[in-house]
């Protein structure tokens, strides 16, 4: 690299307060071409020693009195490495492909992701639904499917598929007729609360290993489905398929389904309920009571818990203080009905990592993000989800540790959520829960993605872009979601711009110059995360 | 004036010819003048007029980046403190010849009509013949035969070829005609056009005419007669930048020769001549000014050292700065030879001539402590020279700022510009400025397409929204009967619609220039619609006698500058398939003529309905009417129509259901309603049964002493009166609501925006449902600016009529604006919450600086820059969005 510096008598006194660059290149004329540096303190420039000195300092510079793009890219691997890094994709609409394998409103899918490539967005997320593909057992039908990833592939664009085991209300889709008719005759493959209603969205995880369905396991089943897919998109895999996430339970996500009453709108999501009621559950628990010489416990579940809407408080398990959960029968209890969840995920995680481990994709699992009641010692809602997560105990490191197993990585909702506009009497914290996993993950190296809970949350897009590009950032992030919304005059051009500010950080005004095309010239090559573009 | 030649212009590399620039070129007009687009744009069927051309100079002025340093050496001291070379450019008069000869092609049998001009330039003969028996001046194409290769023939009345360069040594661009003197032809007919700019130079405001032979009357066009040259611009209606210079006495010892005296019999003895005229055309120069800081040993001082290359005198205008704010102080002399002391505020300096070269230049002795040099150059007494909007600066001090880049002038330049318009200019031409050097200009190319693709992406969003959109009103029942329970029982009628129509204005004074906007606007059809517009409002269809549209001639014929008619019906079906109604442009208070009476008045109507002189009022000695006397204000550039006349109504009704039929148009805009009373207009839209419809009646304000009266209840009520006339079946737009609106944004009088009732004080107060609310039309704004909305509040005009009872309307420039992303915000809240036509309307604050009002109780909104929080009482109150001095809110 060559370096010149060019000195005149009067230099001295010009460089004593701060030039911007084109005071420089006044200056010094056109001689000054992008190799050579100017420092600020004419007498100590020497190039590598600057730039190293740059890096260890988190490479600040002001962009006013170095001119050094293409240093940044030629010198820096790491710099374009970590470009790339940061890949952003965007859900496609949870019915682009619906009953009888046809693609939905393929136009405006067509249209959409001619959008978003120009934007620059990496790819699109594509549910592909259990209920859509095997209609009979055994028999796949991915026509739809493929042609729309033919159209991501055609678009230029990256492909995430989500294998979805379970039902979805709104679209509807529901689950494999032939699986509702066994449901049907055989209720006890689904869940079943306390007072033993039945949550038909997708099977319970107490019968992953018993022969429910025509004299096959659902993890057989599952494992039919997987391979059935991999080896139809195996065109796809790896070039235009970068990643698969495993569908783990009700909306995909690893959890029990203790929430799935919606709260009435305007009031607080109450704490849930545990989901341990069906007959196969049931007979988990005794199996584990006995085991642990307190037959008497393994009869059912917490008598003292509340009901859906309820807050923590109107019952006795997970009071603050002097609560049941922190009473050694508590503890059983919670522990068995975590650790039942933590074993689901991990049967159907080596499952398909054993499956697309000879490829390239990427595989992943979605982890909720229970943040109601998460100020409360007790957790309630994490509680009833599955995780033994309180305020003496992380129960994220069993899941992490699990997906690390497998080589998975974890998918992330909620990044969009901030503690500001959770309602005060929540007592949530979706900001620390989060917080919390991400360390977690990182202790146990497991990668974690983002995804965004509902698009148009107040403040949704600064918060998603707070931990993207923050202190730890995220490498992937799964927008959701595609339709009317996403492109609608109310969204569509603030979207554009979140994108755009992801990849050009934000300047002081002090550093935009008159003519922007400069300023996004010089930006493009600092779109790096790592790099905060110091203003002077 | 330095005459430049072509030669030396194109090899300046920063030359870069923007026939944009043009447009920026009009001169002022006076805001009452309100028909002015109006006056008759061609070939001489009707009156014409001019005015008064100024001579401006246009001065751009940029930073340069490149290395031009090297090559204008200022000093060869080496203790620079800083060094730069600012382009600029001038628009320079260049003055050539034209010439028009007629003679004997060279088998004596033929003639060749030649036309030529020595100024550089893309010269286009723009010209057609008429045949013998031919009445009126109406153009014919010529024989194919006639037609020089490399012609193009436009529509079915023109040929278009190109002046060509015979050989690269000469002079002239000329364009030989040959032609039979045997033919039918009675005379040939051209203008000449500068592609380069858009210009045309025409005769006395009409073509010229070549007579073939000997009988023609005369209308004045002839050429070898009176001469006197006219320059119609391309732009019509636009100050063109091209001058065409009448020299009367040049041409005088060539008068006779075209009118050969022994021709009166009818021989076709045609004699050749050759006539010559100077022509002047406006080139822009590049010229540089550079500047050169250094410190002197010897006293310490700063010299500050400026040189330009610009001829002429050249006066530096000139003050110092202590600090970022770049105040303009006057420095302690000494002060350079020639100085003079400008209203206290700044230096003049004239700049002394260099011995070597053309250059002038000036040395600044200033003391150390001086913080920038700042410096404007004047020219002559119109002719600013600014860098980039703002005074040149030069920093004394080495200090961080970038020439250029700071905000507001300071005082003592904005009261120079005043003194003249130069600065208006500037500021539009600012916009159409571009790096000189080639890095900046590749730069700037990046950033253009960085902003198409950013076009694209809206389009392509805006695409898929309309089709998710659609999809999904298909699916929830519950949605679609919620909607169904809050909306009021739909009525249609033709003075409202549905009541919950947002209008937008499709097109504006520019958008004929392109010649398929028809095609241009279809591709738009489903963005438009998805922003939430319902009904859309096209250009004039006509055939017109000026491209704009509006001074039809045959109704019938609806090919115009927009496109053919296929191409309207194609457009007309597209809007309807996205789901919008059409509404057509009919200009009904005046046609223009196809020939002249016995008189030589152009009164006569052709095509279908060719209509005599009886459906002509009779009030207009122009025209020399025989109908009855006008039942409206007259519009005095065309016959204006006799509404009262029984076959004129008949015909128009058909006309109108036949628009209705043919093209599929929903409704009209009725332009200049004033000409002619409302009842004939609940008479057509009885007949045609539109869906909307809405008149321009556009009068002027009242004022007082050049202040605008507070009360505009008579010009409210003089709108309101033609509704009534109408019967309430036509809306009419809201012109008070405009113009109080002005005075209210413009002078921080928001107090103005309720009247003594403590309702809104336009239109939309007394009859909101008539009420066609709009900030900007393609008249008060576009290129015309005849009554332009206050520059950067045209958000809070939209916050105000999109919030609003009445119908908004939308203005084409707006919407393919940096507005358009808050205009749509806006329109989903006006939808999200059904306001419509009669919503109510609650002021709570009408305030010097705050207007605010709550409308039907789920919307509201404030303008201006004070403060108003709505009461946060039973209702809920959310943000829904904000901008510039506007907030809306809505309750949740």
């Amino acid at each position: 690299m060559e370096v010149s510096v060019i000195r005149s008598s009067s230099q001295a006194k010009i460089s004593k307060t701060e030039l911007g660059c084109r005071d420089l290149r006044f200056c010094f004329g056109k001689s000054n071409d992008k190799n050579k540096i100017f420092s600020r303190k004419p007498n100590s420039v020497c190039f590598d020693s600057q730039i190293s000195r740059f890096r260890k300092a988190g490479l600040r510079f002001t962009l006013k009195a170095v001119q050094s793009d293409p240093i940044l890219e030629s010198k820096s691997p790491a710099t374009s490495k970590s470009l790339d890094r940061l890949r952003l994709f965007v859900g496609l609409p949870l019915d682009a492909v619906s009953d009888g394998n046809s693609v939905n409103h393929a136009r405006a899918i067509g249209a959409g992701l001619k959008a978003l490539k120009l934007l620059g967005v990496e790819g699109v997320e594509l549910p592909v639904w259990w209920g859509v593909v095997e209609n009979e057992m055994g028999k796949y039908d991915w026509s739809g499917y493929l042609a729309v990833a033919e159209m991501v592939q055609k678009a230029g664009l990256k492909l995430h598929v989500s294998l979805c085991f379970h039902a979805s209300s709104q679209p509807r889709i529901p689950l494999p007729k032939w699986v509702t008719k066994i449901g049907e005759s055989q209720s006890s493959i689904f869940f079943a609360d306390r007072s033993g209603q039945h949550y038909q969205q997708c099977l319970s995880l107490a019968v992953d290993d018993l022969a429910v369905l025509d004299g096959k396991t659902p993890v057989q089943v599952y494992q039919g489905f997987c391979e059935s897919f991999k080896s139809t998109f195996s065109p796809f895999m790896g070039s235009t398929i970068t990643g698969i996430s495993m569908g783990l339970g009700p909306d995909g996500e690893l959890r029990y389904p203790s929430h799935h009453k919606p709260a009435k709108s305007g009031t607080i999501t109450g704490v849930g309920e545990f989901q341990c009621y069906d007959t196969n559950m049931l007979n988990l628990l005794k199996q584990y009571a006995e085991a642990n010489g307190n037959p008497l416990w393994g009869l059912g579940g917490p008598h003292d818990a509340p009901t859906y809407d309820q807050a923590p408080n109107s019952n006795s398990f997970f009071k603050d203080h002097g609560g049941s959960w922190e009473s050694p029968y508590g503890d059983f209890f919670l522990s068995w009905y975590s650790s039942e969840l933590v074993s689901h995920g991990n049967r159907l995680l080596s499952l398909v990592s054993s499956i697309f481990g000879d490829t390239e994709v990427n595989v992943y699992g979605k982890v909720p993000l229970m943040h109601s009641w998460y100020k409360t010692r007790a957790h309630p809602s994490e509680l009833t989800a599955g995780f033994y997560n309180t305020a003496s105990r992380n129960g994220y490191e069993a899941v992490a540790e699990m997906f690390a197993r497998n080589s998975c990585k974890i998918i992330l909702p909620g990044m969009d959520l901030s503690d500001e506009h959770q309602p005060h009497d929540a007592l949530s914290s979706p900001e620390s829960l989060l917080a919390q996993i991400r360390t977690t993950c990182n202790k146990h190296r497991v990668e974690v993605a983002g995804q965004n809970l509902a698009s148009g949350a107040p403040g949704g897009l600064e918060q998603i872009k707070k931990n993207m590009l923050g202190e730890n950032p995220i490498d992937l992030f799964t927008y959701q979601r595609m339709g009317a919304h996403f492109f609608s005059p109310e969204h569509f051009p603030s979207f554009t711009e979140f994108v755009r500010s992801l990849s050009q950080p934000e300047l002081h005004p002090d550093d935009l110059p008159s003519d922007e095309a400069e300023a996004t010239e010089s930006v493009q090559t600092s779109s790096d995360p790592n790099i905060h573009l110091q203003t002077a | 004036m330095a005459a430049v030649t072509i030669d030396s212009l194109l090899q300046n590399p920063t030359l870069v010819f923007r026939p944009k620039a043009k447009v920026l070129l009009k001169p002022p007009r006076s805001l009452d003048c309100s028909r002015n687009r109006k006056l008759p744009l061609s070939r001489g069927s009707c009156l014409c007029s001019f005015n008064p051309r100024r001579t401006i100079h246009v001065v751009r002025a940029s930073s340069s980046e490149t290395a031009l340093i090297g090559n204008f050496d200022i000093s060869s001291s080496d203790d620079i403190l800083y060094k730069d070379i600012f382009p600029v450019k001038r628009i320079e008069k260049v003055e050539g010849k034209f010439f028009i000869r007629l003679d004997r092609s060279k088998d004596q049998h033929d003639w060749q009509l030649t036309v030529g001009c020595s100024l550089p330039g893309k010269w286009i003969l723009h010209w057609g013949v008429s045949y013998l028996g031919d009445s009126g001046s109406e153009w014919d194409q010529p024989p194919k035969g006639m037609r020089p290769p490399g012609s193009i023939p436009i529509k079915d009345y023109a040929i278009e070829t190109p002046l060509k360069k015979l050989s690269e040594g000469d002079i002239f661009h000329e364009v030989k005609i040959d032609f039979n003197p045997i033919s039918e032809i009675a005379a040939i007919h051209f203008v000449l056009k500068d592609e380069e700019t858009g210009a045309w130079y025409q005769h006395r405001g009409m073509d010229f005419k070549v007579p073939l032979v000997d009988y023609l009357e005369d209308d004045g066009n002839i050429v070898g007669a009176k001469r006197g040259f006219g320059v119609w611009s391309g732009a019509l209606q636009q100050f063109s930048n091209v001058l065409l210079k009448s020299e009367a006495s040049h041409a005088d010892s060539q008068n006779n020769s075209i009118e050969s005296k022994d021709s009166k019999n009818k021989n076709r003895c045609l004699e050749g001549f050759y006539e010559e005229q100077s022509i002047v055309k406006e080139v822009s120069v590049g010229n540089l000014v550079s500047v050169a800081v250094r410190k002197s040993p010897e006293t310490g001082k700063v010299i500050v050292c400026l040189e330009t290359d610009i001829p002429g005198d050249v006066v530096v205008h000139w003050g110092v700065c202590r600090d970022d704010a770049k105040i303009w102080e006057i420095p302690a002399a000494p002060y350079p030879p020639e100085t003079t002391v400008f209203k206290n505020k700044a230096l003049r300096t004239l700049l002394q001539p260099k011995a070597t070269g053309n250059r002038s230049g000036a040395l600044f002795t200033l003391d150390e402590e001086h913080f920038g040099f700042l410096f404007v150059l004047k020219l002559d007494d119109n002719t600013w020279l600014k860098f980039k909007e703002n005074d040149f600066y030069v920093p004394l001090l080495g200090t961080s700022s970038v020439p250029g880049l700071y905000g507001q002038s300071d005082s003592t330049s904005e009261e120079i510009s005043s003194k003249s318009y130069t600065d208006g200019i500037i500021n539009e031409i600012r916009n159409l400025v571009s790096g000189l050097s080639s890095e900046k200009s590749q730069k700037t190319k990046k950033k253009e397409v960085q902003e198409s693709i950013l076009q694209e992406i809206e389009q392509l969003a805006a695409e898929a929204y309309s089709i998710f959109r659609s999809s999904i009103t298909t699916v929830p029942d519950e949605v679609v009967s919620e909607t169904e329970t809050t909306k009021p029982a739909v009525k249609i009628s033709s003075g409202t619609g549905t009541g919950f129509e947002i209008l937008c204005q499709g097109f504006n004074w520019e958008s004929h220039k392109s010649g398929r906007w028809y095609m241009e606007l279809k591709e738009k059809a489903s963005e438009i619609s998805s922003l939430g517009f319902t009904v859309i409002w096209l250009p004039p269809p006509t055939e017109s006698v000026s491209p704009e549209g509006y001074m039809p001639k045959d109704l019938y014929n609806l090919n115009s500058r927009y496109g053919t008619i296929d191409e309207l019906k194609e457009l007309v079906k597209s809007l309807h398939e996205v789901g919008m109604k059409v509404l057509g442009d009919v200009v009904l208070n005046h046609r223009c003529a196809h020939f002249k009476n016995q008189n030589g008045v152009w009164n006569i109507f052709g095509g279908r309905l060719n209509w005599n002189d009886r459906a002509v009022v009779a009030d207009d000695p122009h025209f020399q009417g025989r109908g009855n006397k006008s039942s409206g204000d007259n519009f005095h550039a065309a016959p204006n129509i006799d509404h009262s006349q029984e076959f004129v109504r008949k015909d128009l009704k058909e006309w109108l259901g036949w628009l209705r039929e043919e093209i599929g148009y929903d409704g009209w805009r009725l332009d200049f309603v004033r000409g002619f009373w409302g009842g004939y207009v609940k008479d057509y839209l009885e007949a045609s049964g539109p869906y909307f419809a809405v008149g321009e009646y556009w009068d002027s304000l009242s004022y007082t002493y050049g202040e605008m009266d507070h009360n505009q209840d008579s010009h409210r009520q003089r709108i309101v009166d033609w509704i009534n006339a109408t019967n309430g079946t036509a809306g009419a737009f809201d012109v008070t609501t405009k113009g109080i609106l002005h005075s209210a944004l413009e002078r921080c009088e928001y107090w103005r925006l309720s009247d003594q009732k403590g309702k809104p004080p336009g239109v939309v107060g007394w009859w909101p449902s008539r009420a066609v609310t709009f900030i900007e039309n393609h008249d008060t704004g576009s290129t015309q600016g005849h009554w332009r909305f206050p520059g950067g509040k045209e958000m809070q005009g939209y916050a105000y009529i999109l919030t609003h009872p009445g119908t908004p309307a939308v203005f084409y420039d707006h919407i393919f604006s940096h507005h358009r992303s808050e205009i749509a915000s806006l329109i989903s809240v006006r939808n999200r919450n059904g306001i419509h036509c009669r919503s109510l309307v609650k002021i709570v604050k009408a305030e010097r600086d705050v207007y605010a009002a709550i409308i039907d109780e789920k919307v509201a909104m404030k303008i201006g820059p004070g403060y108003y929080e709505p009461p946060s009482g039973s209702q809920r109150w959310s943000l829904a969005l904000e901008g510039r001095d506007y907030k809306v809110w809505e309750t949740s």
